[in-house]
């Protein structure tokens, strides 16, 4: 019955005989294992062809929604393994057409009547590479856009046509949505359909020339079909990489940076791949760069293009010497070169440091997406929004000439030159306790390299322990506790909201301490009591909104007016024209809010189905 | 095959010269269908060449009051304005960044205050410059070019390797103004961006 219905589709088509070849191919010196590399490189690529075509399906080409499609894809049902298969398949791509390269020269494959199938598949290998780049920089992510910006600067930096391919490939001068829709195109458009065409061509040269094999072993086998005996041999390859393939996809998946975003810099590094050229361009400098990513590429090409043609020159014996020098220089010089790129990477503390802190705000990305929603401006505004990613940039750029922010550890954001307080933990309780501490205060964490160190907070403090010992000692220390556990409430940090509630009888004895005994209120104003104008105001000392103020204006009667105030700016005075402040409003929140520790926090029950309003809580450090 | 066609009965001599002729024109006239299509397919494909260009108008801002700045220690400003990304506007963006180093020197009044700014962007790729704090030099991160805080670039000698920037920093035009209300003074920059790689500074258009 089935061979009737395929007896009828033959005596239409007579796909019988257009098959023919493939079905009856004979190897004429019998299977072998060195033949496996083009079969499998071939399905890979149809691996990638339809990982791809499944990708395209959600994937959304535009800076506000490249990184938002690619996360919903890391979602979707199977999507991350989906993802991770397109990833290290085209690793593995790259990797299999070295191998098939270096097997094709030691066999001398490239002789005639090959050439063309040489030189279709020498041309072959920069669309896989071109392939890679416009890929990698789809997801919008924070490598992949510094990636193709540099490489369109490289582009740009060719003599004559250089910035005409720069300006049609970027779109303009900037990257942004038509970057990626550009490369959204040549990645799912124009190079494939070269690629295929090219493969198309290079295979059917094969079936015609078949597939030699002069100078590696099993040569002396009888002649055996293709079909099932070379099949095997392919299939069983084709199985272990697949497998790695599904392997590495199923348990590490394709990374995913965070959202680009110019304000976030980072040391942009090119994939494994293209070390060795990143390399060879240090050695290359000023006009004289595009030597190194343009001529040094090309010239091995044509040196490639042109074997056929040399290796005639020479006798069957020095040829094959020669190809395996050029086997040996080629693997060589890219295995010396990548080797010293990665080598000079790996000493280098600023290099490690950024991709650490690249790899922690990917996480955050990643966390403040699947926790809250991604607005429409893109994934990109979620990070803009975050206090504890925002925090430490602007407070690198706007305190760090005077303060540090560095925890008993000695990590985070150190000033060059420190002159004012550490605000690690500010309005903390043991950060209000270094404060009424003799020796603390007046050390570098605190007022030390101010001021004030000559002031009459420190002498105070210090006149308060004078010849204090002994039980008198453990008292005092204890009230002062109390004193720091008071102001520390008025922060209302929300770290320590839970101990706020339950210390509340210490607190209240703290409040009347500070009124009397100690008398704080001499200089300082709380709750109605003391003047304001002599010393900061202590009522809600290290709340949002004493911060917010005290940024904003220090000068302020709240604060340190005249002449109390050291060297701090007011970073946000100017009310009428907020923009020409240091600080504009929103900086200025999000600077107070990381202070304070206040950002989004996932608690352990936030699902996706039901997004938790963002509840800030204190990160544990 | 050439010869079972010429031998076709319909024909003969006279239809040759014909035949001729309308080959010409088939060709002509696949030609002609070919550009309608390829003619505004490729200046399609040049548009960021030959399209609406958006114009680069310098953005001229205050960044910084007079007295905020610190001599000779170089501070970074964000340059905000609208940033057109193809068919998106994002307004009050940050657009670009400055460094900004108040020359030493005692002048009476900012009025005559000296000040340098440089582009951020390094001439050789365009990575974001940093600040050495340690060398008390420009550092770009991507490929270790170093520049003075004078934004000229530090030789290869005393840099004991090659230096990987074309020019010098890109200097953008700076002055100190005062505030007409407020009487106070402010460090004005004018930013603008240049093309990478090369010895000049040509501007981007
Ligand atoms: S981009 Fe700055 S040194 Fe290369």
């Amino acid at each position: 019955m089935i061979d009737k219905v395929f007896d009828w589709l033959d005596a239409r088509t007579n796909y019988r005989e257009i098959l023919a070849p493939v079905r009856n191919r004979v190897l004429p010196h019998g299977p072998s294992w060195w033949f496996t590399s083009g079969s499998c490189l071939l399905w890979v690529f149809v691996i990638e062809l339809v990982t791809g075509f499944l990708l395209m399906m959600t994937y959304s080409p535009s800076t506000n929604s490249a990184w938002a499609s690619v996360h919903f894809i890391e979602q979707s049902s199977a999507g991350a393994f989906i993802r991770g298969v397109h990833y290290f398949a085209s690793h593995t791509l790259i990797i299999l057409f070295g191998f098939h390269v270096v097997r094709v020269l030691i066999a001398g494959a490239f002789r005639a009547p090959r050439e063309l199938i040489w030189i279709t598949g020498l041309f072959l290998f920069p669309l896989i590479l071109m392939l890679a780049i416009t890929g990698n920089p789809l997801s919008a992510g924070q490598h992949g856009m510094a990636q193709i910006e540099v490489e369109g600067n490289i582009i740009g930096s060719t003599p004559v046509i250089g910035p005409i391919l720069q300006r049609i490939l970027i779109g303009g001068d900037e990257v942004g949505h038509l970057t990626l829709t550009h490369l959204h195109f040549l990645h799912v458009a124009l190079l494939p359909f070269l690629v295929i065409g090219l493969l198309v061509l290079h295979v059917t040269q094969v079936y015609k020339h078949g597939i030699t094999n002069d100078n590696i072993g099993e040569t002396s086998q009888p002649a055996m079909p293709y079909w099932p005996y070379q099949t095997i041999r392919n299939m069983t390859v084709l199985a272990i990489v697949v497998g790695t393939i599904a392997g590495l996809a199923w348990t590490r998946g394709a990374p995913l940076d965070a959202p680009a975003d110019p304000n976030l810099s980072l040391m942009p590094r090119p994939e494994w791949y293209f070390r060795c050229l990143f390399e060879l361009r240090r050695y290359f400098t000023g006009e004289w760069e595009f030597v190194a990513t343009l001529i040094i590429p090309l010239t091995v090409m044509l040196f490639l293009l042109s074997l056929p043609a040399i290796d005639r020159v020479f006798p069957r014996r020095a040829s094959l010497v020669l190809r395996s020098l050029i086997v040996v220089a080629l693997v060589g010089s890219w295995a010396g070169l990548t080797w010293m790129s990665y080598a000079t990477d790996w000493h280098d503390a600023e290099y490690l440091a950024s991709e650490s802190d690249s790899s922690d705000l990917a996480d955050r990305a990643r966390e403040l997406a699947d926790h809250q929603q991604i607005p429409p401006e893109g994934a990109a505004a979620l990070l803009h929004a975050d206090p504890k990613t925002q925090g430490p940039l602007l407070f690198a750029r706007h305190c760090a000439s005077c303060h540090s922010h560095v925890d008993p550890q000695g990590k985070g954001i150190a000033a060059a030159e420190p002159s004012a307080p550490n605000l690690f933990g500010f309005g903390t309780t043991t950060w209000i306790e270094g404060m009424l501490d003799p020796e603390r205060i007046a050390s570098v964490h605190y007022l030390g390299k101010t001021e004030l160190a000559e002031g009459e907070m420190v002498s105070k403090m210090q006149e308060m322990f004078d010849g204090v010992e002994g039980d008198e000692l453990t008292k005092l220390r204890e009230q002062l506790h109390k004193v720091a556990r008071t102001l520390s409430a008025e922060a209302a940090l929300p770290a320590q909201s839970e101990g706020d509630k339950q210390d509340a009888d210490v607190i209240a004895s703290g409040a009347k301490l500070l009124a009397g005994k100690l008398h704080c209120i001499d200089c300082h104003h709380f709750r109605e009591q003391g003047e304001l104008g002599t010393a900061p105001d202590l009522d809600g000392y290290g709340s949002r909104a004493w911060l917010l103020g005290m940024i904003s204006d220090p000068q302020e009667k709240r604060f340190y007016p005249d002449d109390h105030n050291d060297r701090m700016p007011s970073f946000a005075k100017d009310q009428q024209h907020p923009d020409r402040n240091l600080l504009n409003p929103r900086e200025l929140q999000l600077l107070v809010d990381w202070l304070r520790g206040e950002w989004y926090v996932p608690s352990a029950s936030t699902t996706l189905e039901s997004p938790a309003t963002p509840i800030p809580e204190m990160a544990e450090r | 095959m050439n010869e079972s066609i010429s031998n076709l009965p319909g024909l003969d001599a006279a239809s040759m010269n014909r035949r001729a002729a309308l080959k010409w024109l088939s060709r002509l006239m696949a030609s002609a269908c070919s550009a309608v299509i390829a003619i505004p397919g490729v200046s399609y494909i040049l548009t960021p060449l030959l399209g609406r260009r958006d114009q680069h108008a310098a953005v001229v801002q205050r960044v910084a009051r007079w007295q905020d700045i610190p001599v000779s220690r170089p501070m970074q400003f964000p340059i905000v304005g609208n940033r057109r990304d193809a068919w998106t506007v994002h307004p009050d963006e940050v657009v670009g960044r400055v460094w900004v180093v108040r020359q030493p020197g005692q002048s009476a009044s900012p009025a005559e205050g000296q000040v340098l700014a440089f582009s951020t962007l390094c001439p050789h790729l365009g990575c974001a410059i940093q600040q050495d704090a340690k060398s008390g030099q420009f550092v770009c991160p991507c490929h270790k070019a170093a520049f003075q805080h004078n934004g000229e670039k530090v030789s290869d000698q005393k840099l004991g390797r090659k230096n990987h920037a074309p020019r010098g920093l890109d200097a953008l035009e700076c002055h100190v103004v005062q505030d007409d209300t407020t009487q106070e003074w402010w460090v004005e920059v004018t930013y603008e961006k240049f093309e990478q790689g090369l010895t000049k500074m040509v501007k981007k258009v």
